[in-house]
């Protein structure tokens, strides 16, 4: 498979399981009809976290997709379980958080959720079709710690932040040092770039 | 603090690349066709929102005062839910406009009835003629309402 969801890419969710969650009927409807017409086989949906939580337990998912929004437990309470208590079957699954709107008080609760990826109401096939296909693709690893589990946040790996060492075994200084070898030469980098017969 | 760090097995990497399947261009085309059969309930769940706002939180409502942040929150965002259908109207930015709003009444403590009426007002106007407006017209409409919310796009 490419990288990029091409109109040509062939995808098969016929055998995945997908869980799609919403409190609210008309959106959680949109959202089945969405996900059915990706061939999604086994669709199965809940109206509240409570009901998504029986699911779970009894079930083992491939995909969620939920709500952020939702009366007495929300979406991200219902992740922050799922990645806690979830089972051993579906604790690691992909996760695509759905909303319309991001309260200021929820936005750093939303990015520590546990999630793998947010996408924006209203929904539109073409953009949650190209979200599923980078969530089957992603080869992120997982944090798991006393304040968070879910997919790495920092994958985007642009080091440690300004003025600081980092955290972590492999983070790299800002500064790379002085050189240990000499620069090389304008004809040795030619010669790198120039094409050359290969004998097969 | 200890930390684990680890690749679990994705069990959709392997499925979504199973050989049969389908296109993505037909799969969002079939996608597309399901949604569609759902544009009159979506339409009248639109409208059904717009008019409980009207009647809770209108100008000619004076038990408005009492209502709470959540109740005009949760129906700006029925709005945007079901609003895909006239996003050629603006009416999904309006609802995100609005719902920006309300959550910022809240941080502060006090409604704001002037910018909640401006935003009832233009949401009554985007569904009746939106998608007819010139789009200088409607995006000037769209930007007040920003002005008035403080939402930034751009940020979102």
């Amino acid at each position: 498979m490419s990288d990029a969801l091409l109109p040509s890419t062939r995808i098969n969710l016929e055998r995945a399981t997908v869980l799609v969650l919403d409190d609210n009927g008309p959106s959680l409807d949109i959202l089945s009809q969405v996900v059915s017409g990706f061939g999604v086989k086994q669709l199965l949906r809940a109206e509240s976290v409570a009901d998504a939580q029986t699911l779970v337990r009894t079930k083992t998912f491939d995909l969620i997709i939920s709500d952020v929004q939702m009366p007495t437990t929300d979406g991200i309470e219902f992740i922050q379980w799922l990645r806690r208590e979830g089972g051993e079957t579906n604790r690691y699954i992909p996760v695509i958080l759905v909303t319309g709107h991001t309260r200021t008080s929820q936005i750093f609760k939303v990015r520590d959720a546990g999630a793998n990826f947010m996408v924006a109401k209203p929904i539109t096939p073409k953009v949650l079709l190209e979200r599923i296909f980078w969530v089957a693709r992603e080869d992120r690893a997982f944090i798991e710690c006393d304040t968070y589990v879910g997919p790495d946040r920092r994958f985007k790996h642009e080091g440690p932040p300004p003025g600081t060492d980092g955290r972590r075994k492999d983070d790299l200084p800002p500064e790379v040092g002085d050189a240990q070898t000499p620069n090389m030469s304008d004809d040795e980098i030619a010669n790198l770039m120039r094409p050359a017969k290969v004998q097969i | 603090m200890k930390v684990r760090k680890f690749r679990p097995t994705n069990r959709l990497t392997a499925l979504i690349k199973e050989r049969g399947g389908i296109m993505a261009k037909d799969a969002i085309a079939a996608a597309e066709a399901g949604v569609e059969s759902l544009r009159e309930s979506s339409m009248a769940a639109l409208d059904e929102a717009i008019a409980e706002i009207e009647r809770r939180f209108g100008r000619d409502t004076p038990e408005r005062v009492t209502e709470v942040y959540e109740g005009l929150y949760v129906l700006g965002s029925r709005i945007i839910d079901v609003s895909a259908f006239v996003s050629d109207a603006g009416i999904d930015k309006a609802a995100v406009s609005l719902c920006t709003l309300v959550d910022s009444c809240e941080h502060a403590g006090y409604w704001r009835w002037d910018a909640v009426d401006v935003h009832i007002d233009a949401l009554r106007l985007l569904r009746a003629h939106g998608a007819e407006l010139p789009l200088d017209q409607r995006e000037a409409m769209l930007q007040g309402l920003y002005r008035v919310s403080n939402y930034r796009p751009e940020e979102a």
